[in-house]
């Protein structure tokens, strides 16, 4: 046995799981099955949030996607964002060709492309989804990775299922299918197959690690198949609460909860969320849509412990899930209705937007997000603490946007206004500040008084600006440091994205 | 006032060799002073840190009493007077510290004998010199010779040297000086009388900043009675009128100065002065100030205007302002106090930090030293919710005396599920308002429905505790090796 493995060494590293494999020898339509399976190339502008004026960044990459229907291909929202130009390219094929992104999920990382001519797609197999591969079998990633040109195929073993991070937006976290087959750059947006099925969008690896690739698996590919039936992408919803785990016995003897390894308690209830006002800190969960919630807030689904919140996974907006709680040691009954819960987007990255700012007389306003907290790095506590408990404490109730003082550019005007720098801009002559927009509409506003004040969270003088002077510093400071537009507000609504 | 220097503590060695004023000759009135310092552990506050152990220099003054830094002597657990040649020791005691000005007044151990001390001969106290003038700064050999350096003083400026944010008149001199055992707590002096301690040493610069003459007066004069007060403040926070636009909105002509008031410490002199938050401050005792803050000294020049409140005049002192309110100018007199207790102390130098352990629960009192401990990186490391509170204790001072935390939690059986929960800020315990540690303890006694609740800043917002067991586990704690169970102020 070992001369044999000795002589067909160099044979074995061609295809070493040929050996071992009986169910993911390539199907006989392999070669369809290729052909379906598309390169994606991609040209990108990201934004830059310091000089939020400025174009951002020019760049490109390439992603794989495949066929799913008639001019629908599936692909990863981290493929395409911040895409200005996408190219779709035939195996076997010169030809690029242009293509639009119809639908993205930046929550779960998928998009749906379509080419602007379809004619030379139309001959091809649309890949039939499959289910969730079960642990320890084979799978094939196939895809146009680095390291050549030419589509490339990889196989690997299921090696774990749960609930793990998307890093695309950094805060979403969805059924993932850990496979050991290596996921590289370019194989994002390919399909994971087995049995001729598509069991998988491969989307992530782990730099740390070697061989593990992450796919997304079909029953997130499937809720948003579903979501964009109506033509529109609604995103997820989410329950609105933060539990506490019910490991003490005081706590569960001061909550009234029996002792039958059940119930996890309520820590806080998002504010305008879909438990508000209807649960309570303190309150404890006992079930979901039925199924019991033990002390670590999980349930059981297919046998398998999950986190309560995955009961919602598959739900959209308007759902009902029903919820079974102790109050006092008194049982409720709750039904609620789920809901979009944009405020908490503040946290997740944005992509393809162009940074919403205000130029005036040299200060440059910014709304805190995400995009703008990495960027500047802000230092003040004052700052941190707002964009921490955006949600927690409702700041979003007052301040649709936190508008952040985030330049001061250098003229004579603003020579003395030091310190200011990375704070939260609260009122501008007087008026407590909600929105960028409504900042734009006080800043540039007809009438003003001898001197704009502007006060600043946590610091003890307002700025102060002659109104005379605002007109001649714009033009003045905008011509010298090539700020080209003086605003852009967006969609006055942050929530409306 | 922004001059970055370094402690001696960081830079005692690696200077030169020899300089080229230095004479080893006999010296009156100095001699060593060997301490050991302890401070309490920041994550468990019932425990002293190792020992570190400080040479230094003190002078001996015409009292017998002798003069030397506030660095040298807070947090300690022993202190010795060392004769330059080693012979005598004595055990000594602290009579004064100023840890806003880093001096400190020593006295050797009751009834021990200490008669040698008054035979190294007295330094008496010289009064203020001029920029320019030359002085003496004192070293000790390790075998006992004195080591003469002759230094220049440069600049006067406002410096603060131990604790942090207090600001006093210093000297700054220049001079080359060489390393040498105990090259810490220097005595300056001026014809062989007293002018100052050396509170640090900047090598590259050979810059030293030495307590002025006027502070070490001023300290000495408190000293006098046994009952040591401090030094005064007028209890306000200002920001400078450079800005053209800024003074424009606040009606200053261009040949005034100013100073705007942007916070009014509550029960402070300037608060019964009936100074007020966007008052503009244009002369203190009769001296204009400046958009950047400065009035015209006659000996020095120009100084930063503090010096006319902290470094000129003693507690209980009044104070003339001249200030421009809604366009009109006011005459306000204000009595000078000693500093409002804060919400968050900035330091507890010689005080055991309070604490309290329930169940496992360890809680303690905020202090600007405690977030300090987070590393170089504190402003960005500590816990954010701590951190706010230090720089807007005004948002949480409401029925509170001191801020009470939830530093840690010991894992016991009475804090299953609570492993991860620290530095939070405590509200409330059974019902009852915590406004410092004894308010705590306090609350703590009286358990609700048989359970103890305690109210905290954030997840998960109330912990429980079941009494006996909490007691049980606490008597375990105690057999496991705590000392006690609390330290109340």
């Amino acid at each position: 046995m070992t001369r044999f493995l000795l002589l067909l060494g160099s044979i074995a590293l061609f295809h070493p799981l040929t050996l071992a494999q009986d169910a993911a020898t390539p199907p006989k339509n392999a070669d369809n099955i290729y052909k379906s399976v598309v390169r994606i190339e991609v040209a990108t502008q990201v934004a830059d949030y310091r000089t939020p004026w400025n174009s951002g960044r020019f760049g490109g990459g390439t992603g794989s996607g495949f066929l799913i229907g008639p001019n629908r291909f599936l692909t990863n929202a981290h493929v395409v964002s911040d895409a200005h130009r996408i190219l779709i390219t035939k195996r076997g094929s010169a030809q690029k060709h242009p293509a639009r992104v119809i639908h993205v999920a930046h929550d779960c990382d998928l998009a749906i492309l379509e080419v602007e001519d379809s004619v030379p797609f139309e001959k091809l197999e649309y890949l039939e989804l499959g289910g969730v591969p079960a642990l320890e079998s084979q799978v094939r990633v196939i895809g146009y990775p680095v390291g050549g040109d030419r589509i490339s195929v990889t196989r690997g073993v299921v090696s774990r299922i749960d609930f793990r991070p998307y890093s695309h937006s950094r805060v979403d976290s969805h059924l993932v299918v850990q496979i050991d087959a290596a996921i590289n750059p370019g194989n994002s947006g390919g399909p994971v197959l087995q049995d001729g099925k598509v069991v998988g969008v491969a989307f992530q690896g782990l730099r740390q690690a070697d061989n593990t690739g992450y796919m997304i698996p079909t029953p997130v590919i499937n809720r948003f198949l579903k979501d964009v039936g109506d033509g529109n992408y609604d995103k997820y919803v989410d329950l609105g609460i933060t539990e506490f785990p019910l490991f003490n016995p005081a706590m569960r003897k001061a909550l009234n909860v029996p002792e039958n390894g059940l119930g996890v308690m309520i820590a806080s209830v998002m504010p305008t969320g879909p438990c508000d006002g209807l649960m309570e800190p303190g309150d404890v969960l006992i079930s979901i849509d039925g199924s019991p919630i033990d002390n670590a807030g999980n349930i059981e689904v297919q046998s398998e412990k999950v986190v309560l919140h995955e009961a919602v996974e598959r739900k959209f907006a308007g759902d009902k899930v029903k919820l079974e709680f102790l109050r006092s040691g008194e049982k409720k009954d709750l039904t609620i209705t789920l809901k979009a819960f944009p405020h908490s987007r503040i946290y997740a990255v944005r992509y393809g937007e162009r940074p919403r700012f205000i130029f005036f007389a040299g200060l440059v306003f910014q709304p805190l997000d995400f995009n703008l907290y990495s960027a500047h790095q802000f230092k003040s506590p004052r700052v941190r603490k707002i964009f921490q408990n955006y949600v927690r404490d409702a700041i979003f109730k007052d301040r649709e946007d936190v508008v952040v003082l985030t330049r001061v550019e250098s003229d004579h005007l603003t020579s003395f206004i030091t310190g200011f720098n990375g704070t939260v801009l609260d009122e501008i002559n007087g008026t407590k500040v909600k929105n960028l927009q409504q900042a734009y509409d006080l800043l540039y506003a007809e009438n003003h008084p001898e001197f704009i004040t502007l006060k600043c969270n946590g610091i003890d003088r307002p700025i102060v600006i002659p109104s005379a002077e605002v007109e001649a510093a714009n033009k003045r400071i905008m011509q010298t440091n090539g700020i080209f537009r003086s605003y852009n507000l967006g969609d006055s609504h942050p929530a409306a994205k | 006032m922004k001059r970055p220097f370094l402690s001696l503590l960081s830079c005692t060695l690696g200077f030169l060799a020899t300089a080229p004023h230095s004479l080893a000759i006999d010296a009156k009135g100095l001699l060593r002073v060997n301490t050991t310092i302890q401070t309490y552990s920041i994550s468990q506050p019932w425990e002293l840190t190792p020992p570190k152990r400080r040479r230094g220099l003190g002078a001996v003054l015409e009292s017998g009493k002798i003069l030397t830094t506030a660095e040298m002597a807070a947090n300690s657990t022993y202190i010795e007077f060392e004769s330059a040649d080693g012979t005598h020791t004595v055990p000594a005691t602290v009579i004064a510290i100023d840890y806003e000005t880093n001096l400190a007044l020593l006295g050797p151990e009751e009834g021990a004998n200490a008669d040698w001390i008054l035979k190294l001969g007295t330094l008496k106290t010289n009064g203020p010199v001029g920029i320019g003038d030359e002085v003496d700064i004192w070293q000790l050999e390790d075998n006992g010779d004195a080591v003469r350096t002759v230094g220049t003083v440069r600049s006067v400026d406002l410096l603060s040297t131990f604790a942090s944010g207090h600001y006093f008149l210093s000297y700054e001199v220049k001079a080359s000086m060489q390393s040498a055992t105990s090259s810490y707590t220097l005595p300056i002096t001026l014809n062989g009388n007293l002018l100052g301690i050396l509170t640090s040493y900047n090598s590259k610069d050979q810059i030293s900043d030495v307590v002025a003459p006027e502070i070490v007066k001023i300290f000495l004069d408190d000293v006098k009675d046994g009952n040591y007060e401090g030094f005064p403040s007028l209890g306000i926070a200002t920001v400078l009128t450079e800005d053209s636009n800024f003074r424009k909105w606040l009606g200053l002509k261009d040949e005034q100065g100013g100073l705007y008031v942007s916070r009014v410490l509550p029960g402070s002199g300037a608060d019964e002065s009936g100074l007020k938050k966007g008052d503009v401050i244009l002369t203190v005792d009769g001296h204009p100030i400046d958009r950047r803050g400065y009035y015209k000294d006659e000996s020095y020049g120009r100084l930063f205007w503090s010096h006319l409140v902290r470094g000129s005049r003693k507690v209980g002192e009044r104070l003339s302002l001249v200030i421009l309110r809604e366009g009109k100018e006011q005459t306000l007199k204000a009595v000078l106090r000693r500093p409002p207790p804060k919400l968050i102390p900035s330091h507890m130098y010689d005080k055991a930090p309070p604490f309290l352990i329930k169940g496992g629960l360890v809680f303690q009192e905020l202090t600007r030293s405690y977030l300090e401990a987070f590393g170089k990186e504190w402003q960005s490391r500590a816990p954010l919710n701590l951190l706010d509170a230090l720089n807007n204790p005004e948002d949480y001072e409401e029925g509170r005396d001191r801020l009470v935390f939830l530093s840690r939690v010991i894992r016991t059986p009475a804090t299953i599920g609570y492993d991860r929960v620290a530095n939070l800020i405590v509200t409330e315990a059974n019902g009852q308002k915590v406004t410092d540690m004894n308010s705590l303890v306090t609350a703590l006694k009286d358990p609700k429905d048989g359970l103890h609740s305690i109210r905290i800043d954030d997840i998960p917002y109330v912990l429980y505790l079941d009494p006996q067991l909490s007691d049980s586990v606490d008597k375990t704690l105690l057999e496991r090796g705590l000392p006690s169970l609390q330290r109340l102020p």
